[in-house]
């Protein structure tokens, strides 16, 4: 089997801070890959070091074949990136962002041409080339930094919480062009903590203070925890964190603030 | 090895800000002017028609000609003769006077005898400058209306001629338009660099910028293009305004000046890069490249203030700042006319900065996030 995305013990230490500890992950080719965890959770951190934006502290990695600790140049131009903000130029047109990006990877103007087309048609933002990124709504904006992240065709998409603070329609048609770009062959790895939206993965990984805590796929993973939605596994799975960690980001359940000790099994 | 291309497409982003943020083009180009003209005109107002008032106890006809050359003398202007001055701290403070000539009853009398005459003169020293003005020309002026007056010739014992060399009217453009060009090309390097790789950080498009094939290098050199043109129309702007509006000639070699000017450019990129990488924030680029640039450049590079006259520490530290140098080149190049073979130490020392500068900021440039 090829993988798109590999992982082999990835960690990465902040002093005394363990960000991301030790995980593997496996992820196929046009594969959607839902990377969930709580905020601090250390999801940005470990898509920092798939990328190439940050170095593990050790542990391996692999993406699109490539070694992320020798080989990100390499990685970069097969990658597309969409970060948790907005970051694309709002003071530029919508269009000569997408131009801009596509200069960036080394698009030709022909190609170009053509591919701000193909997107514009794809995402529905052939009227809107002219207009000033800024001006825009955010459903919008967010379409055009996928549109950017894609121009290059890029084997694998990392999508960092792209859908944070999208009314629930735009979330939606997010979730439909994501599906076709995967039918497409593109990876897709994404992280989110909507637990609802995730439910739209083929398989997700759960990272609870650094480490994997379950992964498979969503059915596979409510059958195996015996929970309704991932939801619901996914508060199952807090409540067995150790009491000592400080930025529980949770309601505290009654039931386990009234034990006495750390670590005790939740009633 | 740097791609051209992706040179060029940060290069052209970048000059799009540029345009599109039309207020601050604005600024950049009609500081300078407006700085020129406020320097040109705040320096060249000689003192004039100062006030100040006499106390004559007695008003003999020699005491009353002394007071009347003093009146004509066009520094001063006397605003009123009293015969005696009980609180002269009064005076000063009801009738804003700057100085009270105080000639004693007994003036006309005692200038005659071997000791002389005794005049005291009371100055408001609140205003440094104006009263050294009024205590430099006080004595001369008096001596010599006396000696008028008194029909005496005072005898030749010194002939003293100076001879000004390379700003012989003593002309304050002359002394401003190197200095505004030290202030001015190092403000806008320094400070239109930071906040603009800031403005990336606060956007959070460096990151963006940084995962795709672009070179940490790419995105410096490629951002800064646009703002070397800038500085250096700036530069042009100050020299054309400094000749067309003041008349300031350019006594050496214009190319010559132009390339310096680059050298000096360059460093004060060095000194944004360096900013931008410890800031944050557009705000903080900003306070830290006006603290960094500006003021050591206004204050301690010998634009305003003689470096010889400052204590020691400071000295030092305008041996440091890289103005200091390049106002010893544009003086050199603009009033004596020299060139290469004796200006060669400071542009030297200016491009050794400039390199070690940009040295640091590159290694300090994070290329992982």
């Amino acid at each position: 089997m090829e993988y798109s995305i590999r992982t082999e013990q990835l960690t990465k230490r902040f002093g005394a801070f363990t960000a991301v500890d030790h995980i593997d992950v496996a992820v196929e080719k046009g594969e959607i890959f839902g990377f969930l965890g709580a905020n601090g959770a250390g999801k940005t951190t470990a898509i920092r070091m798939l990328c190439g934006l940050l170095n593990p502290t050790s542990g391996q990695g692999s993406v699109a074949g490539f070694d992320i600790l020798k080989e990100t140049a390499r990685i970069r131009t097969r990658i597309g990136y969409m970060s948790q903000k907005f970051s694309l130029y709002p003071d530029l047109s919508v269009e000569e962002n997408l131009r801009l990006y596509g200069g960036l990877y080394g698009l030709s103007r022909k190609d170009l041409d053509l591919r701000i087309r193909e997107m514009g048609d794809f995402l529905g933002l052939r009227d809107l080339l002219k207009r000033v990124t800024g001006s825009l709504p955010w459903g919008w904006q967010q379409r055009l930094s996928l549109a950017c992240a894609n121009l290059h065709s890029p084997e694998i998409l990392f999508l960092d919480e792209p859908t944070g603070s999208v009314d629930p329609v735009s979330r939606r048609n997010f979730w439909d062009l994501i599906h076709r770009l995967s039918a497409q062959g593109t990876t897709i790895f994404i992280t989110s903590h909507y637990m609802d939206e995730v439910e739209y993965c083929h398989r997700l990984s759960i990272m609870i203070d650094g480490r994997i805590a379950a992964m498979g796929s969503p059915r596979d993973l409510k059958r195996e925890h015996g929970c309704a939605s991932i939801h619901e596994m996914f508060l199952k799975l807090m409540e067995h964190k150790p009491l000592s960690e400080p930025k529980s980001l949770l309601k505290p359940n009654p039931s386990f603030e009234s034990k006495p000790a750390a670590g005790g099994t939740p009633s | 090895m740097m791609s051209r291309a992706r040179l060029l497409t940060i290069a052209r982003k970048e000059v799009r800000h540029i345009f599109r943020d039309w207020q601050t083009l604005v600024v950049v180009l009609i500081m300078p002017v407006m700085m020129m003209f406020l320097y040109g005109y705040a320096l060249n107002a000689d003192a004039k028609e100062i006030p100040v008032m006499i106390e004559m106890p007695s008003p003999a006809p020699e005491t009353r000609q002394v007071a009347d050359k003093i009146d004509a003398s066009s520094l001063f202007a006397v605003v009123g003769t009293i015969p005696a001055a009980a609180d002269p701290a009064e005076l000063f403070r009801l009738h804003g006077i700057k100085a009270l000539f105080r000639f004693p009853a007994g003036f006309a009398r005692d200038v005659r005898r071997p000791g002389g005459a005794r005049v005291q003169v009371l100055v408001d020293g609140s205003d440094p400058n104006l009263g050294t003005i009024i205590r430099n020309a006080a004595e001369p002026m008096l001596l010599g209306a006396t000696l008028q007056v008194l029909g005496v010739q005072q005898p030749k014992v010194l002939d003293m001629r100076t001879l000004i060399l390379y700003n012989p009217e003593q002309r304050s453009a002359l002394f401003f338009v190197p200095g505004l060009m030290a202030v001015i090309l190092l403000m806008i390097s320094a400070l239109l660099t930071s906040v603009a790789i800031a403005r990336e950080k606060e956007l959070g498009t460096m990151g963006q910028l940084l995962v795709s094939p672009l070179r940490p290098l790419e995105i410096i050199v490629g951002k800064i293009i646009p703002y070397i043109f800038l500085a250096a129309i700036d530069g042009f702007l100050i020299l054309a305004v400094g000749r067309l509006a003041f008349g300031v000639r350019i006594a050496g070699n214009p190319w010559f000046l132009a390339v310096c000017s680059l050298v000096y450019i360059f460093t004060a990129l060095a000194i944004g890069l360096l900013i931008s990488t410890i800031a944050k924030r557009q705000q903080h680029a900003m306070f830290m490249a006006i603290g960094a640039t500006m003021m050591p450049t206004v204050l301690l590079s010998g634009f305003i203030f003689p470096v010889v006259s400052m204590p020691l520490p400071l000295q030092i530290l305008s041996r440091i700042i890289p103005a200091t140098y390049f106002l010893e080149i544009v003086r050199g190049i603009i009033l004596k006319g020299v060139g290469l073979r004796e200006l060669w130490t400071p542009l030297a020392v200016l491009l050794g900065e400039g390199l070690a500068l940009t040295g640091l900021a590159i290694a300090k440039f994070k290329v992982k996030l």
